[in-house]
């Protein structure tokens, strides 16, 4: 095994370490902007580089374990983090409006169960392999494996998160090869199972709830308030932003949460076109990096585990920035590595760790 | 694609290529995703990036207005009349207030309020007018105030501010030459003159403070400041206009003048309502206004901070309707003191001569009608002289019957009774001068000749203003110069330009030879300083004054009168006038004096005169007396 080490760490992947540092620096140095106050150094920027410290840790702990070990731990951290889901339902304080914070809110377990789902999906992909996927039956494990999590996650009325979490497993599906008639047979069944749940499944007032719940400010005169404050936060950015802590529509506080959900809108306002230009490269580099990773991995669970890291990033950042420029509706997902909250930071660190022990042991053997 | 296949087959052995047959696909979604994104920054950043950085200052830069104090009134001494004090006021932002019931409680017993009824005030606003202070007082008293500005910090969501506020110094003294104030109504807003207005502005309403409102008006400063969403400011403010105080206002009252005329018509016995009526004091020599009362009167600071509907509706539904400027716009008949008016037409028409004499035997017969001189025994062998210093009207209803009434008309007008005088404010009316036309007009009835007899002593038709009979005296006192009254001295405007009162305006000459003239202001002094003379409680010590009182019928009622005054109800009591002026030989002051119902001119309103004039040359002895003392030091030096 030490020699194995030793050669995984000859292939130290300093593109993914280069980008990931890089995006973190500037959420940090973003968070700490968006949460200034004449007071010094807010709490969130102090709990966020806690929460920094601990992911590194367990960034470190996920690298040095050859990631093959964890196809077998796949399945019981699978049950594991939907029990932990289950807990939450039953002995989580009612907050935000939704269940999903644990203990004190200090851990989100559909971050972890997201993890899980990952680990669980690549595995059942690996022994299965997408690209052997041809009938629309075969598709039925997997979706339970998605449908449970998802299940779980929309009991706890945190339908952003659910919805996020449906999208990551449904990365998987960009690999399968079931026939166009199929295709069009998913789609229908999907659209068919949607409006028959929205007619018959809910009654009025619960459709009312799953509307406010996927809109984020509960209060829906609020939502079109934070979707009109954010584009003007962004588009007076200009080419080159107003400065470091300048941004008026942040410093002032005319953005809604704007350290959390609406934390790329200080960033282009204060950096302006080039500033997100730059930030969003990185991010799409990073994406198209961890799928190269994905293609070069030495084995199908690594290519698959890489896959699932990278839809764990992208999604999240596909529905947060369209949600900022007002190109998508406003769903509470935040954007990774950017956006405040220590259970993210800690998750996507672990997942990066997960691409990087993948990128590392790509020549081992 | 086949070797997918393959690769699947060797699980977990060797490299797996199911995913490279779907990179390109993988990698074009991830470029395409953030492409849209880039497109969509550079739409948002550089297209509309100017527009949207409008809209962001517009959300962070609020331009606070700075009121500016309005212009001081002064009297023409330079002493204050309406000034502009601060007023403190206490306001609740409820989107700031941290426990609403330890707020209003603590509010409630710094500003001797019932907690209740803040709680009521400030009521649940929700939404955006969370952000809007609710006002809860606008003129607290300094100590109350103070008490919530020291416990400023304890009180999270307590507003207080400073406003300039109108003051008028003095209270209800000279109201209606100061005017009122109001905020500016929608109308006004709507018009191209009030163009520099906003919504909740003040504005001049009546009086000076109408007439002068471009002066007296300020400039109001701004203050451009950085907001947060909640609307507090933050930091510094951007930059800053310092308001300018409107322009100072000189008027021609003389404080002192004015408050013995409005002495002169308190009750003479405490308790009793005060006396009704209207004073004017003019210069005879430049037409100044140097007082100038109407009764009932208000007190203009009610209006300074927005009046109570409670309080508006008592002025206006008030039966003696205090707001009515009484000196312009009261009309009444004006009774014996048109008599020197009567003697003046007479003499000009060669009707009579000075020495001419009539015979009052205490009444008059015109065919079946009887007219009464008001002195039941008569006056005897009368001339002009005597005529006007007795009052006589026996000797009036025939010098009236030989002029005829359109001559008489005719003088009056030359006096320019029957229009207004010009004074600029206070609804003027006009009064009225009859002529047979005018009857036949109105009435479609021929003048009857018992009319002329009853307009020769100023009854029947005939109405004036206050402020008209001062400007007819004044003629009888300048040598027959009808001057247009004016009450502003100087103005200085905003900006420092100072526009003097130039050149009195004339607006008629009487052609009547001058020793007519001095006949009837002799007859005027000696019915004010002779025995006899009706007018001899408006004498003032060491002063010649002239005069001429007047007792003016309100109703001819049968029954009333053999009546005493105070046997009869008040509004049908006598209008009491006196009207005079002083020094007899270079006249300086005119007072024309109107009591409604006051009874008899000689008693009721002579004697308000005489404080007035007294008052006047009082204030003259003693500014003379240094100059006197200095002469004296140089005599005894010598």
């Amino acid at each position: 095994m030490r020699g194995v080490d030793r050669r995984a760490f000859q292939n130290f992947d300093g593109v993914l370490f280069g980008l990931v540092t890089g995006l973190v620096v500037v959420g940090l140095v973003n968070l700490a902007s968006a949460t200034h106050t004449d007071a010094g150094t807010s709490d969130a920027l102090r709990r966020q580089l806690l929460s920094l410290g601990l992911g590194v840790v367990a960034l470190a702990a996920t690298v040095a374990f050859d990631y093959r070990h964890y196809e077998r731990l796949a399945l019981p951290l699978y049950v594991g983090s939907l029990a932990l889901l289950g807990l939450t339902l039953v002995v989580a304080p009612l907050t935000r409006g939704s269940q999903s914070w644990l203990i004190e809110g200090r851990l989100q377990p559909a971050e972890l169960a997201k993890l899980g789902m990952v680990l669980a999906l690549a595995r059942y992909f690996h022994r299965n392999p997408a690209g052997q996927v041809r009938r629309v039956r075969d598709l039925l494990r997997p979706a339970l494996l998605i449908a449970l999590p998802v299940g779980l996650i929309v009991l706890q009325r945190d339908m952003g998160v659910a919805l996020l979490t449906l999208m990551v497993g449904s990365t998987y599906v960009a690999l399968v090869r079931i026939p166009k008639r199929a295709w069009v047979a998913v789609a229908l069944a999907g659209v068919a199972a949607l409006a028959a749940i929205w007619i018959f499944g809910l009654q009025s007032y619960q459709r009312e709830r799953v509307l406010d719940v996927v809109d984020p400010g509960r209060d829906p005169l609020a939502s079109g308030y934070q979707v009109n404050q954010s584009r003007i936060a962004v588009g007076s950015g200009g080419l080159f932003g107003k400065g470091y802590r300048e941004g008026t529509q942040s410093q002032l506080r005319f953005l809604p949460t704007q350290h959390t959900d609406f934390a790329f809108s200080v960033l282009a306002e204060e950096w302006g076109f080039a500033g997100s230009v730059l930030v969003l490269g990185a991010y799409a580099m990073l994406l198209i990096w961890g799928l190269v990773i994905a293609s070069k991995a030495k084995d199908g669970f690594g290519a698959m585990l890489a896959v699932g890291v990278v839809g764990m990033l992208f999604w999240p950042a596909v529905l947060n920035v369209g949600m900022v420029l007002g190109v998508l509706p406003v769903i509470g997902v935040p954007l990774p590595f950017i956006s405040y909250g220590g259970s993210a930071l800690v998750t996507n660190l672990v997942a990066v760790g997960l691409l990087m022990n993948v990128s590392l042991r790509r020549w081992v053997f | 694609m086949k070797g997918d296949l393959g690769g699947a087959a060797r699980l977990g052995a060797g490299p797996e290529v199911s995913i490279e047959g779907r990179l390109p696909f993988l990698i074009g979604a991830v470029l395409l995703a953030f492409g849209i994104f880039a497109v969509r920054l550079f739409q948002l950043q550089i297209l509309q990036g100017e527009e949207f950085e409008g809209i962001a200052q517009g959300n962070a830069v609020r331009l606070v207005r700075l009121e500016a104090p309005r212009g001081d009134i002064l009297d023409r001494e330079g002493r204050v009349l309406a000034a502009t004090r601060p007023a403190f006021g206490v306001s609740v932002m409820p989107s700031d207030l941290r426990s609403p019931e330890r707020t209003t409680a603590a509010l409630g017993m710094l500003l001797d309020a019932e907690p209740e009824a803040l709680v009521e005030r400030i009521g649940t606003p929700r939404g955006r007018r969370r952000f809007q202070p609710v006002r809860l007082a606008a003129d607290l008293p300094f100590d109350h105030w103070g008490r919530v500005e020291s416990h400023r910090f304890e009180l999270p969501g307590v507003l207080t501010d400073v406003r300039p506020r109108r003051h008028y110094v003095e209270g209800e003294l000279s109201a209606h030459l100061l005017g009122t104030i109001g905020e500016i109504s929608a109308d006004q807003l709507r018009t191209a003159k009030h163009a520099g207005y906003r919504a909740g502005e003040v504005i001049g309403r009546s009086g000076i403070e109408r007439l002068l409102e471009s002066h007296l008006r300020g400039r109001a400063g701004g203050r451009n400041v950085v907001v947060d969403v909640a609307g507090r400011v933050v930091g510094e403010p951007l930059d800053e206009r310092e308001p300018a105080p409107g322009g100072i206002v000189t008027l021609t009252i003389d404080r002192d003048l004015q408050r013995a005329a409005e002495e002169g018509f308190e009750p003479d016995v405490l308790g009793e309502p005060g006396k009704r009526g209207a004073l004017v004091a003019l210069d005879p020599r430049t037409g100044d206004v140097l007082a100038l009362v109407s009764k009932p009167s208000f007190d203009p600071n009610a209006f300074a901070g927005g009046i109570d509907a409670v309080t508006w509706k008592a002025l206006v539904t008030d039966d003696w309707r205090p707001l009515q400027n009484r000196a312009v716009a009261g009309q009444y008949p004006p009774g014996s003191i048109y008599k020197p008016v009567m003697a003046l037409a007479a003499l000009a028409a060669g009707v009579v001569t000075p020495q001419d004499r009539f015979f009052c035997p205490g009444h008059f017969r015109l065919g079946r009608r009887v007219y009464r001189c008001w002195r039941r025994g008569g006056h005897g062998e009368v001339d002009l002289r005597e005529a006007l210093k007795q009052s006589c009207d026996v000797y009036f209803y025939q010098v009236g019957l030989q002029l005829g009434i359109d001559r008489i008309a005719d003088f009056a007008r030359a006096f320019q009774l029957g229009s207004a005088t010009g004074f600029p404010f206070g609804d003027e009316k006009p009064g009225l001068v009859p002529t047979r036309r005018w009857k036949e007009r109105r009435f479609s009835e021929p003048w009857q000749k018992g009319e002329t007899v009853s307009a020769s002593i100023g009854q029947g038709f005939s109405l004036v203003t206050p402020m008209q009979m001062a400007v007819a005296y004044a003629a009888l006192a300048n040598g027959g110069v009808i001057l247009e009254p004016r009450v502003v001295l100087e103005s200085v405007s905003r900006d420092g330009e100072v526009v003097a009162a130039g050149n009195p305006t004339v607006r008629g000459q009487l052609s009547v030879a001058p020793e007519y003239l001095r006949v009837v202001r002799d007859a005027l002094e000696a019915s004010v300083a002779e025995p006899h003379g009706t007018g001899v409680r408006a004498q003032v010590r060491g002063v010649r004054v002239a005069g001429k009182t007047g007792t003016a019928q309100v109703v001819r009622l049968k029954h009333t009168e053999d009546l005493e005054q105070d046997e009869i109800p008040i509004r049908h009591r006598d209008h009491a006038w006196f009207v005079g002026f002083a020094p007899v030989d270079a006249p300086e002051i005119v007072v024309a004096v109107l009591v409604e119902h006051g009874g008899h001119g000689g008693a009721a309103a002579a004697p308000i005169a005489h404080k007035v004039l007294a008052r006047y040359f009082e204030k003259q002895r003693r500014d003379a007396v240094p100059a006197v003392a200095v002469a004296e030091d140089s005599d005894a030096g010598g």
